[in-house]
């Protein structure tokens, strides 16, 4: 029995119960609210006109300084940095101290990998399985002549197609509407990247420079890979509760302890092994300071994979001895 | 009976302390309508499930051509068929695109039975609407559709006639009784309704409580049970008491004059006399055909289905 058909039934029950459809709408919705938002806010500042003269004398001052050559190594890194990024905007006409449509689409990954992509993962997550119980439709799909890991395994591949679908699909509705807001250029503009909280201090001997379009695959592959761990963990769930309802109740509550335990009681250590507190790592891969002290982005990425691989063992575990009583 | 198509070896499974099935041990062969008849409750779909794979039997073995699930389950339900406990289907799909659906769950060429199969259940029409759309008795025709799509040898269907009216039920009767003796399909059908039962199948086992209590040809069992007449006399308690004294034990009041005597044929002549004879009048003398209820009443000891 070839796999692939398998996986095209998967697919097919996600999107004829219109669950694309309901996360496009949530994604197109809640974009357009925030770039609505921020346009609106920044209206009242008004935006300089005069922005070239201030770039282009800012770089002309910093050339000076290296020209003297007294600075010290790190500030002239630094000062390198920041001359190449201004002349970036001045060559494109874009303005250095506003948001571009790619920059508002990094900063979308950023945001969302705090909540929003998870909540969208359960909403597939949660009953992929437990639904087929709910409509007693589960006798059926296991009484074909097709082992219930094959069966659970084509149900795990449509759910991680649309989680990487939903994830992507967030990037492009950010861009568009991003992009509408403040203009679709600007992709190559220098990023800096590879900051690490050390202890009190900020290290930046790791800092490197790379075009926004490098750092913003990045940092929407972290988002793509937490995403993930999340969608696993709401499969075993669904396995392991039979109801959407329960499984979808205590994802929620999961990943809304994720988002409160680090500020109520961020001197529990012990957090950092939970998948929750590890969710937001593309938001500390750009800079911002993790959960709790200490936590880095390789650190991340092992707990979210030992999460996965655990949750993947039960599910099937589980699902493959268990008697069908629905 | 050549090779069975589906034999159950001492099933036994519980739950917790309740023993829903126990010792439980049938075959079924080629082409042969077999009934597995007894009230809700009794263990039927827990049975099923165990012959389908959908839970594992805490003693004994199912086989289906030979193959056991257990061991080799693709293998085994290559060759099934089956509706648990009821047709479900998806409900936000059309009937063709569940069909499709387990169409994709067999080897190739599954899906090009469809036309014929939606033909032989009179789902044509109503083949491209969805599914939530049906009646109950329309899913129960797509179900056996969506069962025949991988042509098994062995069919099993649990409770066939619920929610089908009168004719519903009378077509079903037909298409599995063709799909048995045209086909060479064996069909397992459970069913708590005994007329069903007796009108479609060939063996029957009769559970209850978990427990098989007869297994056997229907005919063979219809004649197991004492052949019965209905007498109707008065007074009926002198009746009552002479026959009695005849034929001890055999002897059941039926309503206000009547009684029922399980007695072969040859008796009734000298029990008549018998009657008559001591005074009482006797109005009329039937024979009752038995039925699966008696036999049913018989096994269980009375208690009605």
């Amino acid at each position: 029995m070839r796999f692939l058909p398998l996986v095209e039934n998967e697919v097919l029950k996600l999107w004829k119960r219109r669950r694309f459809r309901l996360v496009l709408l949530i994604l197109v919705a809640l974009i357009g609210i925030i770039v609505f938002a921020q346009v609106e806010g920044r209206r009242r500042y008004g935006s300089r006109k005069d922005w070239r003269i201030d770039a282009q004398e800012q770089v002309a001052r910093m050339r000076n300084w290296l020209r003297r050559g007294r600075l010290p190594d790190t500030q002239r890194r630094w000062v390198q940095f920041e001359i190449a990024r201004l002349q970036y905007h001045l060559d494109r006409n874009i303005n250095p101290d506003e948001t571009s449509g790619p920059l508002f689409t990094r900063g979308f990954a950023n945001a969302a990998s705090y909540l929003l992509l998870h909540l969208l993962a359960i909403v597939f997550a949660a009953d992929i399985v437990s639904s087929e119980f709910a409509e007693g439709t589960v006798k059926l799909l296991l009484t074909r002549p097709v082992g219930r890991r094959r069966v659970l395994a084509s149900k795990l591949a449509a759910l991680l197609l649309a989680i990487a679908l939903t994830v992507l699909l967030g990037g492009i509705v950010a861009y568009l509407f991003g992009g509408l807001a403040y203009g679709y250029r600007g992709w190559g503009a220098p990023v800096l990247t590879g900051f690490r909280l050390a202890g009190e201090t900020l290290d930046s001997s790791a800092v490197r420079a790379v075009p926004l379009w490098e750092d913003t695959i990045l940092v929407f592959g972290l988002a793509w890979f937490a995403t993930a761990t999340v969608g696993v963990i709401g499969f075993m769930t669904s396995v392991l509760l039979r109801s959407t309802a329960a499984s979808m109740g205590t994802m929620l509550a999961a990943l809304i302890l994720g988002t409160i335990l680090p500020r109520l009681a961020s001197t529990w250590e012990f957090q950092k092994y939970l998948f929750v507190t590890n969710l937001p790592l593309p938001d500390y891969y750009t800079g911002s300071p993790p959960p709790i002290p200490g936590m880095t982005v390789p650190f991340s990425v092992v707990v979210l994979t030992i999460w996965a691989f655990a949750a993947h063992a039960v599910s099937f575990a589980v699902f493959a001895r268990r008697d069908v009583l629905a | 009976m050549a090779e069975p198509v589906l034999s159950a070896e001492h099933l036994t499974k519980s739950f917790g302390d309740r023993v829903a099935v126990s010792d439980v041990s049938f075959e079924v062969g080629a082409g042969e309508v077999f009934g597995f008849l007894g009230p809700n409750g009794a263990g039927k779909t827990t049975t099923i499930r165990m012959l389908v794979g959908l839970a594992r039997p805490d003693r004994g073995r199912v086989r289906i051509r030979g193959v056991d699930p257990a061991h080799d389950f693709a293998r085994a339900m290559a060759h099934v068929g089956c509706i648990v406990e009821s047709p479900d289907l998806y409900p936000y799909l059309t009937g063709r695109e569940n069909l499709l659906h387990f169409a994709r769950m067999l080897p190739d060429g599954a899906a090009s039975r469809i036309p014929d199969l939606a033909r032989l259940v009179a789902m044509e029409e109503r083949l491209d609407d969805r599914v939530s759309s049906y009646s109950l008795g329309m899913r129960q025709r797509l179900g056996i559709a969506q069962a025949l799509l991988g042509a098994p040898d062995l069919l099993i269907l649990d409770e066939p006639a619920n929610g089908l009216d009168p004719a519903g039920i009378r077509e079903i009767r037909r298409l599995v009784r063709s799909l048995a003796s045209e086909r060479g399909i064996g069909v397992f059908v459970s069913s708590h309704l005994l007329s069903e039962v007796e009108q479609m199948c060939d063996r029957v086992a009769i559970i209850h409580r978990g427990r098989t209590l007869a297994t056997g040809p229907v005919s063979e069992l219809l004649s197991r049970s004492a052949a019965g007449f209905r007498i109707v006399a008065r007074p009926a308690a002198r009746a009552a008491e002479l026959l009695s004294a005849m034929h001890p034990g055999r002897v059941q009041p039926d309503g206000e004059d009547a009684l029922l005597l399980a007695a072969p044929p040859d008796a009734i002549p000298a029990a008549l006399r018998g009657l008559v004879e001591a005074g009482v009048e006797v109005f009329a003398a039937e024979r009752r055909a038995s039925t699966l209820e008696d036999v049913f009443l018989e096994v269980t000891g009375g208690e009605t289905v």
